[in-house]
């Protein structure tokens, strides 16, 4: 063991940029993920029967053939898992029971001693399925013509922020009506209204979906699951199977990417329906990448349909915003991501007039779930395309327009919240500064277009008002210090950041602090979800709270045996000194054997251990009419983006030249891994603008490989791609720290469009934006013959 | 469905194993040799998250057979440093800040080190090329790239 | 819709000592048994279920399946169980720069560790990258059948997608490119959607040669992926290239003349209407880009 005093280390860690502490594990191919954990002989493999019918009735299931192939362990169906689920709204169950309402939805599922028995029996069960009319397009089901795939909508279990329409496929309506929309549209010198489309798109984690589950002879159920959201699944396995919280544990390691679809829960029921009956052998689910895309939560296709106006000056003034989101056949977050399609339609932007119609709607597509960003990206696609049309149209400076435009702190916003300070102006000047945005450049060869564009957006944080966090803090002989939370690693580099805090509010080096994993709900404390860019700003200040415990502990301790004020002590480099008596003593056994009374006289102190919880407690409900309120959300993170773009005019292909990409965070705990953030983020947005789009015809997707659907690879990159960030502190945040993890590719789609427009002087506005798409867009309008 | 038994080489060890005919060398690496740094992303060639090494040129580990390998020599993830001393692409892509979720980061760096063996001064786009059949969902690739090319200058 | 395997369904694998023995297996196990080189068609789909064999025989093995050689009066010969990561290395392939292109632009560089050549041409998708450049060249296939030896040429082997002229019991065991004409010029243009390692949405394979007995001076052979049931060699545009001076206005004719004879359909990857216009964009692509190549 290296010697921890002369072990060079990083003090005051807070706003480096420190190494992650994960690395080691992860370039050595040590790091455990889910599918990594040896169970032995026991295991037994699970497969799913799915529908083959977007709409219909189940007339007939027969499992007896299945059961009967030697190997096969449990078969189960619907008829075993009564109960309604479901994050939000109560409207599912594990297994399809009289109704299937998408193409790839779990009928039954089997467990047998290897995937290939298990995938053989799947082929032995017979389903018959009665087609019903099937709805594939949101708008249509919102209409009063669209068959009705959830007729017990009215009975569901539901909280009160979410209002379905009973007799309706609306699953949620959220209403803004702020202002007087009709009145200042009659103000406005200009309007411009434009209808968008954003497809189904999937998340695309490099690991599939995987969870294990094991029943204990007690009745007590453990999950080892890929997950982002170990405790709030532990809340819904507990409802699917009827028990209470504690009789189920959620194990949970490193996450090969979320991105959101690894929270709240989908196949993990499955898992645990099969564990249930298998008699104490552990049953592994794991989703086949073909499943991953056809199966799994979806981003959900948005049709959004945009009328903003504004004055001459160019001041905007009026929004109406109806939107219909393709919820699928039965929600999870899908619900919520409409509510925040709502409480946020104004985009960054100071409008006093709002009308707003956010509807999500049940169709036969698979469910929507969240997906980086939360409903932001699909937002602000269309909204960074309208405000670049009426900047144009008046004949104002995009730039300009934005700045005049944009949300500063103190305005009330489109829920009627005080806005907090943001730095919004700042990030516009950055991109445009950077991106030489005034400036028109040449194009690098006659065949080829030049073009720009920008966008601002926001994002709050999407939970319930009281969405906690908590971190234990104990300190361990050597001086080390251990931090419990249940927040997850997934990649973003929480860990590390949660190291930075800890260690910078107690007082040691980086490097001493270490964070217990694997996230385990018997032992982690709890942590609501690894969502919503929430773990910085929320799970830090539990962590600042906890390491601040400890070290009033410490103080205290030392204070007593030195008859000094703790008040003079401070915490430096794992040492405790006094500021008045310049004496000082290591951390090092101290901080768990105590400290002895002068002449034997007993001790002082003991184990240091430190607690820390968060909850806002200052988030209040909407009103269900207008969507205002005192404060809708815990604060917004915001940020600009700028692309530099070449068309090559003979295939319609996209080359960036540039992207900037300048946020708000507040203030950035690693700047380092605030930028990986950005890049990466940046990249996925890129992707999912030019390549992706889930084909689903019928409610059949027609391209679920990575053959056929395709992300952006090493090939496809911006030749700069610019990560910049800006410091206005959030009150609330650690140091001023609020999230940044999902923002990045929220604007991109909007961006492009607005850079591809600037090149070629077609709109092409609806994603993919795709090289035939642009080229076809270039042919119609006569750009190219 | 026939057995073979087979002998391979695996990061410098001799290993004899039974497989079946339609276990794939990903399968055997994972389930026989307990070898789990080597990722399956999509089990049909296509993310690169179980890219190893067959006889020093890099393979997607699910589209080749277990018993195809016979005879052979194997390198992964867990092969790639070398008396507890990190390989320079795995240094690197730490300093670099190219981990993230670190899923895809296994098959990442056998592409990377095998390029580097056989070019080993490439220059941008032949690392670009030599990475694209590995999908990364996480860091936009680019600090990747850079790494191996920081790699490249060191060694 | 059938859901992919989790793994690779069951079914033998065999691996036969000798050619004669390889023949007689694979007839008298027709259908049942499929030979293979890379795997990486058979694999993917056999996941997929489109696959189903009892037996698959390696041909890596055999006899004449190993060899990749370049001869002054033959050409180069390329055997099945060679991975086009050792043809693009082999450096007198070089003398071939199209194929070397063309492959160089299949999947990526691990994939390619595996894929072959042979079994491109055998899987006979529309899409196969590196078929084009094998018919510029006029390639020939050396097989094995339950009958001994034969040859066949590539130009006409393509009897619809997927399909072929093998017969039950047929091996392909190498491909021999005859020696190409001196001085001539390649381009294989394959647009994806990425920018690499997608497959094309159309692939333009283009050879062009100085030649005196045709009108314009020179001779060009094109052939084009994903744009028809089989790999399309579009004869007219080679004709007009061949009897007009080849100016602008000429490659542009041509151009026209190949995208007009295309018949693509609507896929994933791009729609039939885009196809064409590429057809004509890249063809014009392809031929300028060769023109300045040949006189430079
Ligand atoms: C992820 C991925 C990406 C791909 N991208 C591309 C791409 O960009 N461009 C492209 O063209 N292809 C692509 N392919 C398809 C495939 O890799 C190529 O077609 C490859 O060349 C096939 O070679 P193989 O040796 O692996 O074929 P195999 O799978 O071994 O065989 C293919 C077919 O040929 C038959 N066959 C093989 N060898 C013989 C033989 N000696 N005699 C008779 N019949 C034989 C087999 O029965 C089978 O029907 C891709 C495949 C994957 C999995």
């Amino acid at each position: 063991m290296a010697n921890t005093d002369t072990k060079p280390g990083t003090m005051n860690p807070v706003g480096k940029s420190v190494q992650r502490l994960d690395v080691m594990e992860k370039v050595t191919g040590a790091a455990h993920y889910t599918d990594d954990i040896p169970f032995g002989n026991a295991l037994l493999y699970g497969r799913v029967k799915r529908s083959t019918v977007a709409h219909g009735l189940i007339k007939r299931i027969d499992v007896s053939k299945a059961k009967a192939l030697p190997g096969v362990k449990v078969v189960v169906t619907g008829e075993d898992f009564p109960n309604l689920i479901g994050l939000y709204l109560k409207d599912k169950t594990v297994f399809a029971r009289d109704r299937v309402r998408f193409v790839g939805e779990a009928i039954a599922a089997v467990a047998a001693t290897s995937e290939e028995i298990a995938e053989k029996a799947i082929d032995l069960i017979e389903v018959d399925i009665e087609p019903l009319p099937a709805v594939f397009d949101a708008e249509f089901g919102a209409s009063k013509d669209a068959p009705l795939i959830h007729p017990d909508l009215a009975n569901y279990e539901c909280p009160n922020f979410i209002f379905p329409v009973p007799g309706t496929n609306i699953s949620n309506h959220f209403k803004i009506r702020k202002g007087n929309t009709e009145e200042a549209f009659k103000k406005c010198a200009v309007i411009m209204e434009k209808k968008f489309r954003v497809p189904h798109v999937q998340h695309v984690p490099i690991e599939p979906h995987i969870a294990v589950a094991q029943v204990e002879p007690d009745g007590d159920v453990t999950v080892w699951a890929a997950s982002q959201s170990p405790f709030s699944q532990r809340s819904s396995f507990a409802k699917a199977l009827g028990v209470s919280e504690s009789k189920i544990r959620v194990i949970a390691g490193y996450v090969g990417g979320g991105f959101g679809c690894k929270a709240g829960v989908t196949m993990e029921n499955v898992a645990v329906a099969l564990a249930s009956k298998s008699g104490g052998r552990p049953v592994k689910v794991r989703l086949t990448r073909e499943e991953e895309f056809f199966t799994n939560f979806v981003r959900q296709g948005l049709i959004i349909n945009l009328k903003i106006g504004c004055d001459a000056q160019g001041n905007v003034l009026a929004m109406e915003n109806n939107q219909w989101w393709d919820g699928g056949a039965s929600t999870e977050y899908g619900v919520n991501i409409t509510r925040a399609g709502g409480y946020n339609s104004s985009g960054p932007f100071d409008i006093p007039n709002i009308t707003t119609n956010a509807m999500c709607v049940y169709t036969n597509h698979p469910i929507g779930g969240a997906y980086r960003g939360f409903g932001m990206s699909e937002l602000h696609a269309g909204i960074i395309q309208v405000m670049d049309m009426l900047a144009e149209k008046i004949g104002m400076d995009k730039v300009e327009f934005l700045k005049r435009n944009a949300i500063q702190g103190g305005d009330f916003n489109v829920t009627g919240m005080k806005m907090h300070p943001v730095g919004l102006q700042e990030c516009i000047d950055k991109v445009a500064k950077e991106l030489n945005f005034s400036v028109k450049e040449k194009a690098s060869s006659p065949t080829k277009r030049r073009g720009k564009g920008i966008g601002i957006v926001w994002k709050a944080p999407s939970m319930p008002p009281n969405a906690g966090s908590s971190a234990e803090v104990r300190l361990n002989e050597d001086g080390s210090v251990t931090v419990s939370v249940g927040g997850q690693e997934i990649g973003q580099g929480t860990f590390t950041v949660m190291a930075q805090i800890a260690a910078e509010a107690l007082g040691v080096a980086y490097e001493m602090v270490k964070i217990e994993g694997p996230v385990d709900t018997r032992y982690s404390p709890y942590e609501w979800q690894t969502v919503a860019s929430r773990l910085t700003w929320s799970m830090g200040n539990a962590v600042r709270r906890a390491a601040e415990d400890a070290r009033k502990n410490i103080l205290e301790m030392v204070a007593e045996a030195w008859g000094e004020n703790p008040a003079n002590l401070d915490i430096k480099n794992g040492y405790v000194v006094s500021m008045k008596s310049e004496e000082s003593i290591s951390l090092k056994n101290i901080v768990v054997y105590g400290i002895p009374r002068p002449g034997d006289q007993g001790w002082i102190g003991g184990p240091v251990l430190g607690r820390g919880t968060f909850m806002p407690s200052y988030v209040t409900n909407l009103d269900k009419d207008t969507g205002q309120g005192a404060r809708a959300v815990v604060h917004y993170t915001t940020g600009c983006q700028g692309i530099d773009i070449e068309i090559d005019t003979e295939t319609g292909k996209i080359e960036i030249i540039k992207a900037v990409s300048v946020f708000d965070v507040g203030k950035a705990i690693n700047p380092d891994l605030v930028k990986a953030q950005i890049e990466g983020g940046f990249i996925q947005g890129m992707s999912s603008a030019i390549f992706e789009e889930m084909k689903l015809v019928n409610g059949v997707m027609k391209n679920p490989s990575f053959v056929d659907y395709r992300i952006a690879t090493t090939a496809d990159l911006p030749r700069e791609n610019i990560a910049m960030f800006v410091e206005t502190a959030q009150d609330d945040g650690p140091w001023g720290a609020r999230g940044i993890g999902e923002h990045p590719m929220t604007p991109t789609i909007g961006v492009l469009a607005n850079a591809i427009y600037d090149a070629v002087g077609v709109r092409v506005s609806n994603p993919p934006l795709s090289a035939e798409k642009i080229y076809l867009a270039m042919l119609e309008a006569g750009v190219v013959s | 469905m026939g057995f073979h038994q087979i002998s391979v080489k695996v990061n410098g060890n001799d290993e004899v194993v039974t497989v079946s005919s339609n276990m794939t060398l990903l399968r055997m690496l994972r389930e026989s040799l307990a070898l789990t740094g080597t990722k399956n992303g999509c089990a049909a060639g296509e993310c690169g998250a179980c890219t190893v090494m067959l006889n020093g040129e890099p393979v997607n580990s699910c589209m080749v057979l277990a018993v195809e390998v016979d005879g052979q020599e194997i390198t992964t993830i867990e092969g790639l440093a070398k008396d507890g001393q990190l390989d320079i692409v795995q240094k690197t892509i730490i300093e670099k800040g190219g981990v993230q979720c670190g899923f895809c980061t296994p098959g990442m760096l056998i592409s990377a080190r095998a390029l580097l063996n056989r070019n080993p001064h490439p220059t941008e786009e032949q690392v670009v090329e030599a990475l694209v059949g590995n999908l990364c969902r996480c860091t936009g690739y680019s600090r990747i790239i850079e790494s191996v090319q920081a790699a490249a200058e060191r060694s | 819709m059938t859901s992919a395997h989790p793994g690779l369904p069951e079914f033998d694998y065999v691996k036969p000592a000798g050619l004669k023995e390889a023949s007689q297996f694979l007839a008298q196990h027709a259908p049942e048994a499929r030979p293979f080189s890379g795997g990486t068609d058979t694999f993917v789909r056999m996941r997929d279920g489109f696959f189903n064999p009892k037996y698959l025989v390696d041909v890596k093995g055999l006899e004449g399946t190993r060899v990749l050689k370049i001869d002054e009066k033959e050409g180069l010969t390329i055997g099945a169980a060679i991975p086009m990561n050792r043809v693009v290395a082999f450096a007198e392939a070089s003398r071939y720069p199209l194929l070397v292109e063309a492959a160089k632009s299949v999947a990526s560089y691990q994939l390619r560790s595996r894929a072959t050549i042979i079994g491109n041409i055998c899987n006979a998708s529309p899409a196969g990258d590196t078929i084009g450049a094998c018919l510029a060249y006029q390639g020939v296939l050396n097989i094995h059948g339950v009958d001994g030896p034969k040859t066949l040429p590539l130009n006409g082997f393509f009897t619809g997608p997927g399909k072929n002229l093998l017969k039950p019991g047929d091996i392909v065991l190498s491909i021999t490119l005859p020696v190409p004409p001196k001085g001539h010029a390649g381009r294989y243009i394959k647009l994806g959607r990425n920018r690499l390692s997608d497959l094309s949405i159309v692939g333009i394979s283009a050879m062009g040669v100085k030649d005196s007995s045709t009108k314009s001076g020179y001779k060009f052979h094109l052939a084009i992926a994903s744009v028809a049931p089989v790999p399309f060699i579009p004869a007219k545009a080679e004709e007009i290239l061949a009897n007009n001076a080849l100016n602008t206005e000429t490659i542009i004719l041509a151009a026209q003349a190949a995208m007009d004879a295309v018949t693509p359909i609507d896929d994933v990857r791009g729609s039939a209407q885009y196809r064409k216009f590429m057809v004509r964009n890249l063809v014009n692509r392809a031929v300028t880009e060769i023109m300045q190549k040949l006189s430079a």
